[in-house]
């Protein structure tokens, strides 16, 4: 308590008073509820054991973390592209379950554009022998999925998911006779 | 709750009752009380207990009345459906409901903590009463805290610690039922925990929150815990509605008999009764929840000693200064002016939820693409059908001179479904004049309102395409 800083009154008997004065107000010197600083003490007993399993003792780092699961992401992909091979989408187009749900996704995705019967418009046509980017079902799968952006094929990937894309492939490829 | 019984705190103004000088707890454990008020609050707990459970059980337009399906994205309020597009409405509810305690409070002092805070309303009529039940009264409660640990003391306090798991357990399953709906709670109830890992972790930790409050820490929360018990100063003046000790009527003490004493005998029920653990005899405090068990206990002693009632009363400090209460402040006008506003507001913003939502965005690529005919733009609709019925809407786009591909005819969508589509639009060269504006709009077959959603058609500059022709 320095010289010059305002004492706080205090009267005989009273409690102990906290040396501070904020704008003429004292504090009594009053112990914090026990359950409040043991909340204290365990969170800084925790943030000791926290930092030290995931800073210190943590081999790998957080970018080797987000790396491990982009990995994990690519490896699904490739399996399930994997598993939509020239030989399966043919297979497909000629499971009429498939191909019912594959129509009801052209429908409504893919009729604006390519027409109500496959004729195209402002897409192409699709029920004829041309195909620009390849006549693979494969092929024709990564057009439906990745697009022709500066064409104007939206890339549907995204949006439909691979299994409604290989399934409106299949739609498409039941129109045409398989080799 | 130790086994030597330590002396109890008087009630001060400069310390919390219920922390020791060594920061243990004292735990309180007020009287019995009985009266109007007491009367008054059961009925208003029982009233939102009922509410609180039977909301789910009601269905309303075929969805329980209060459901906020989370995973499904939808919100059902009372037969209204909202989608998370219409989330945006949740800023008036959530800032009415603020707005609201501010008035109230303004006028009527803490009614939310004595009478509708859920803190209380389970603590003094739920879980009090059991302990009552189980423990008895204060008296009985205080020396069983200091009795040795007989075979019915263990008893008494393990069934009691059930009893308070179990309800606290009932509490949160319910809660949680009106995020997933009572009949996929009783489907998870009957399936392992690891099948909705998240939701039982929930109830899990919520189960032990509420049982650590409702056993042990009571009026911690309200003391330390609480904003609005923190706020109290602000929000109450001293024309608000408070509980309050006339000291001009009741000073000085004296016991009866005691010549030219006032109305108080200093009898104590006040402090015995208060669940905050203060003597409001010193005035209003912090601490006090306005749960007018002090009102009950004065009134029904000073009917015993046949003095009149309202010794400790709802009045404003002014009042109990000898003043008259002002309700009509500055601060209440400004309060309406505000409500008024909020309303207002919300009114109209309610009237604009509609029983489906349009949203029009641009599809990625190129923002434009012209071919030897037109100039297009490629744009990706999306129509939730928010009913429980399926809709069927015609979507067009409107403008001068423009051509759609796509939404010809009505799409139907399936109740709570949504159907996203491209919508083309697409302008002859010859009479394309350079970037503009339109509407798509949709309209439900069947129903007289329309959706509106303005969308820009981008393309090059008119002279730049003429420059290759011409």
């Amino acid at each position: 308590m320095s010289a010059h800083a305002p004492q706080p009154p205090q009267q005989p008997g009273e409690d102990p008073i906290r040396p501070h004065v904020f704008d003429g107000i004292a504090e009594y010197d009053k112990r914090l509820p026990n359950w409040w600083l043991m909340t204290l003490y365990a969170s800084i007993a925790f943030a000791v054991v926290y930092w030290m399993w995931s800073q210190h003792f943590r081999r790998d780092t957080d970018g080797q973390r987000v790396d491990a699961v982009v990995q994990e992401l690519r490896a699904a992909k490739l399996a399930a592209a994997g598993a939509f091979d020239d030989d399966a989408l043919w297979a497909m187009s000629r499971t009429s379950s498939v191909i019912s749900a594959g129509e009801a996704t052209y429908q409504s995705t893919c009729l604006s554009c390519h027409g109500d019967k496959l004729q195209g418009g402002i897409g192409f046509n699709l029920s004829d022998d041309v195909w620009v980017h390849g006549d693979k079902p494969t092929e024709i799968m990564k057009v439906v999925s990745d697009g022709v952006l500066e064409k104007g094929m939206p890339a549907w990937g995204p949006v439909l998911g691979p299994k409604k894309t290989a399934e409106v492939v299949a739609f498409i490829l039941s129109k045409h006779p398989a080799p | 709750m130790s086994a030597t019984i330590k002396p109890p705190v008087r009630p001060n103004r400069d310390t919390v009752t219920t922390i020791r000088d060594d920061g243990s707890r004292m735990f309180l454990h007020p009287a019995d009380v009985r009266g109007f008020w007491t009367r008054a609050r059961r009925g208003s707990a029982f009233l939102l207990i009922a509410i609180y459970l039977l909301l789910p059980w009601i269905p309303v337009g075929g969805h329980p009345a209060v459901f906020l399906d989370i995973g499904g994205g939808r919100f059902h309020l009372f037969g209204y459906t909202l989608a998370f597009q219409d989330l945006w409405l949740s800023f008036f509810a959530v800032s009415g409901l603020g707005f609201a305690l501010f008035f109230v409070t303004s006028l009527l002092g803490r009614v939310w903590c004595g009478w509708a805070c859920p803190h209380t309303v389970f603590l003094d009529h739920v879980f009090r009463r059991v302990e009552r039940w189980i423990e008895g009264d204060s008296v009985a409660r205080r020396k069983l805290d200091a009795a040795p640990w007989t075979a019915s003391k263990i008893v008494k306090r393990v069934g009691k610690q059930v009893v308070f798991v179990l309800l606290s357990a009932v509490i949160t399953h319910l809660f949680l039922a009106y995020f997933v709906s009572l009949p996929e709670l009783w489907n998870m109830m009957h399936h392992s925990p690891r099948e909705h890992w998240g939701a039982f972790l929930f109830v899990a930790v919520a189960t032990g929150l509420l049982y650590f409050n409702f056993a042990w820490f009571r009026e911690q929360l309200c003391l330390v815990i609480c904003p609005y018990g923190r706020m109290q100063s602000v929000l109450v003046d001293d024309h608000s509605l408070v509980i309050g000790y006339d000291a001009k009527r009741g000073e000085p003490r004296g016991k009866i008999g005691v010549p030219d004493a006032g109305a108080c005998i200093d009898c104590n029920r006040c402090v015995q009764v208060c669940p905050t653990g203060i003597d409001i005899r010193q005035g209003l405090q912090i601490e006090c929840i306005a749960c007018a068990a002090c009102i009950d206990a004065c009134d029904e002693v000073m009917t015993k000693v046949k003095r009149p009632t309202g010794l400790i009363r709802y009045d404003s400090t002014a009042a109990f200064a000898g003043e008259r209460t002002r309700w009509l402040r500055p601060r209440v006008w400004l309060y309406v002016v505000l409500l008024l506003a909020g309303v207002a507001a919300a009114t109209w913003a309610f009237s604009t939820v509609r029983p489906a939502v349009l949203s029009v965005t641009r599809l990625g690529g190129a923002p434009y693409f012209v071919d030897t005919e037109t100039v297009r733009n490629q744009f990706l609709v999306r129509l939730v059908n928010k009913r429980d019925t399926p809709a069927s809407f015609r979507v067009v786009a409107e403008g001068e001179g423009i051509r759609q591909t796509g939404f010809e005819g009505m799409v139907t969508i399936a109740p709570l479904a949504e159907e996203v589509r491209p919508l083309i639009v697409s302008v002859p060269l010859s009479s394309y004049a350079g970037p503009f504006k339109f509407e798509v709009v949709a309209r439900p077959d069947g129903d007289d309102y329309e959706l509106r959603r303005g969308a820009d058609f981008t393309g090059p500059e008119p002279e730049l395409l003429r420059e290759g022709g011409e």
